[in-house]
Parts: C-alpha cells; sequence; structure tokens
C-alpha cells in the first residue's frame, strides 16, 4: 500500500483494538500503523521485561521495567503512527470491560496468551457484532483464525471451551520463536486489514503455519450446528466471568 | 497407510517427526496405531467422551466431526491433521 492511496485514505476513518501487546500485538500494531489507521487501541497491563525482546519488536533494552503501552505508544508514533491515533487502555481484557472495548472498535485482535481471554474475544465480540483475528504462537506454530461480525463459524466452532485442569495443553515452558510470532503477527494484521477494506474471503479460514517446515497451510471451517456461541441454539447470551476462568497458558 | 500430520505441541511424543505413517482402516484405528508407535499420544487427542474439545481432526479438508467422527473410514492416500488449541504469542 503506497503513502497515498485510496486503501489508505479510507483506513484514516477505521479503528482496531491490539487485545494484548505482546509477541503477536507488537507486529499487528506495527503493521495497522504504517498502514495509516486512524485509531489504533491496545490493551495491556504489563512492563516490558528483558525476556521479551526477542519477539516483542517495539521495545528494546532502555524500555526494560517500563509500562508496555507507553513504549509501544512511543514507538509507534517514532515509526510513523498518525498523530493522535493511539489508544491507550491500561487493562487486561475482561468480562468487565470486554463488549464496551469491542462495541468501541471495527475489528478486534487478539494474540492473548491464554485461553480464557481467546474466549471472552470470541464471545464479547460475537455480542457485539464486531469481526474478530484470532492469533496464536507457541514454540514453532502459529494459528490465524479470522471470524466474521455474525460469526459462523466462530472461535467456539474449532474449540468449543476453554481446557480444563490437567486436560490444558502445557506451554508455559515452550517458548516461542520470534520469526513463527512475527509471521502470525503479520498475518493477523493483513487480515485485520483485509477486514476494515470490506474484504468477505479471509472469514473462516485457519491458516496454521509450521516453523519447522515453514509450511502454511488452510482449512476452511464449518459452523458447527449446535455451536454454543453462533448457532440457533446458542447458549451465550451474556459474559459471566465463570466461564473464563480455567488454566491459563501464557508461553 | 494414512500420513498423519503432527502438530508442534504433540512432537515431543514423536521423536520430533512432523509427520508420520499409521495404518489403520478408521481413525480410531490409526489413533490406536499412532498410541503403539508414539505412547502418549492417544490420551492427548481423546477423553472418555471422544476427541478432546479443544482438538481437531481432519481427513483432508474434512472435520471429522462432519464426517463420522473417530469411525470415519480412510483410504491408504488419505492425510490426517491434527489441530489442537494453543495460546501464546
Amino acid at each position: 500500500m503506497s503513502t497515498s492511496s485510496p486503501e489508505r485514505d479510507a483506513l484514516q476513518h477505521k479503528s482496531a483494538l491490539v487485545v494484548g501487546v505482546g509477541g503477536l500485538g507488537c507486529p499487528v500494531a506495527l503493521a495497522l500503523a504504517e498502514a495509516g489507521l486512524g485509531r489504533i487501541v491496545l490493551c495491556d497491563d504489563d512492563l516490558v521485561d528483558s525476556t521479551n525482546l526477542h519477539r516483542q519488536i517495539l521495545f528494546d533494552e532502555a524500555d526494560v521495567g517500563t509500562d508496555k503501552l507507553q513504549a509501544a505508544e512511543r514507538a509507534l508514533y517514532r515509526l510513523g503512527a498518525r498523530p493522535g491515533s493511539i489508544e491507550l487502555v491500561r487493562s487486561r481484557f475482561l468480562p468487565d470491560n470486554a463488549r464496551e472495548l469491542a462495541r468501541s472498535v471495527d475489528v478486534v485482535i487478539e494474540g492473548a496468551d491464554n485461553f480464557a481471554t481467546k474466549f471472552l474475544c470470541a464471545d464479547a465480540c460475537f455480542l457485539e457484532q464486531r469481526p474478530v483475528v484470532h492469533g496464536a504462537a507457541v514454540r514453532l506454530c502459529a494459528t490465524v483464525l479470522c471470524v466474521a461480525a455474525t460469526g459462523a463459524p466462530c472461535y467456539r466452532c474449532l474449540f468449543e471451551d476453554l481446557p480444563t485442569g490437567a486436560a490444558a495443553p502445557n506451554c508455559a515452558e515452550a517458548g516461542v520463536l520470534g520469526p513463527v510470532v512475527g509471521f502470525a503477527g503479520a498475518l493477523m494484521a493483513d487480515r485485520a486489514l483485509s477486514v476494515l477494506l470490506g474484504e468477505q474471503s479471509v472469514f473462516g479460514n485457519l491458516v496454521r503455519f509450521d516453523g519447522k517446515t515453514d509450511r502454511a497451510r488452510e482449512l476452511t471451517l464449518t459452523a458447527r450446528p449446535r455451536c454454543a456461541l453462533c448457532s440457533s441454539e446458542r447458549s451465550i447470551a451474556t459474559i459471566s466471568y465463570d466461564r473464563y476462568t480455567a488454566a491459563s497458558c501464557a508461553a | 497407510m494414512a500420513t498423519v500430520r503432527i502438530p508442534t505441541p504433540l512432537r515431543t511424543l514423536t521423536g520430533g517427526e512432523d509427520q508420520v505413517q499409521a495404518a489403520g482402516d478408521t481413525v480410531k484405528d490409526v489413533i490406536e496405531t499412532l498410541e503403539k508407535n508414539h505412547p502418549g499420544i492417544r490420551e492427548r487427542l481423546l477423553d472418555e467422551k471422544g476427541v478432546r474439545r479443544f482438538v481437531n481432526i481432519y481427513v483432508g479438508d474434512e472435520d471429522i466431526r462432519f464426517l463420522d467422527g473417530l469411525a470415519t473410514a480412510l483410504k491408504a492416500t488419505d492425510e490426517i491433521s491434527i489441530v489442537p488449541a494453543i495460546a501464546g504469542g
């Protein structure tokens, strides 16, 4: 996209929420800023850690120990974000604020490091009729799924509910490779920009990237007939805390 | 024999292999073969009710939930993909 184009002109009137300014959120935010998005809402409450630096590309050594949001904001403006386009929400994406945050933007992009937030994003975005881009990366593997504002197929069509207790995949010690995260973040941003520009073909396709073979595969999802979120038999009509209390899975 | 693509989270059980061959007439048979060759993998895929709800299994591009589930019949040239939920970044 050139610095002056119909797409860039359209994007200056669009907005996105980036849930988590980590390994995925950093390249997402950077790509959105450089595409000229009019409003980028960053949601996080963490500090920059030295272990983040290999993959959280908005931060450097000087930022270690400082507020992630402020460090990200500085970097984004330095790298070309539109003046006044960065908005900071110093909080986790929680049941208390999820629907309001989703409602306030045109697209939600989540690179959360835990299943509870991923399912919360899915639910809030469906209830607020907002498209959402889900991304995840662990070790050498990444996945990206784009869900339409109307849902169907949604994240819960693919993974019904939070993994519980002993069944939760143990990725606390797994780590993640920087370039794999970078690939996934770039694809998430690409999908989000496509959504904002009116592209429909990106919805419902799960992209899986294997960092060992450097191959990406795409699967077209089918909506689950009895999906608790997006089907005619849905049972999820509100956001309640007790639905998002399974084990977290931070990489 | 079917080709089974092994996702990153399960490769510790397959000696790092991202793709293995497994005999079986159905998806369930293939999982049993996988278990014989790579102990522990069945528990990661199945619970007492069937396929774990945060795991998806595809034959080609088809989710087995929309075929015959674990009883889905296989051809020798079929490719099975295992897609577990992951969270991290």
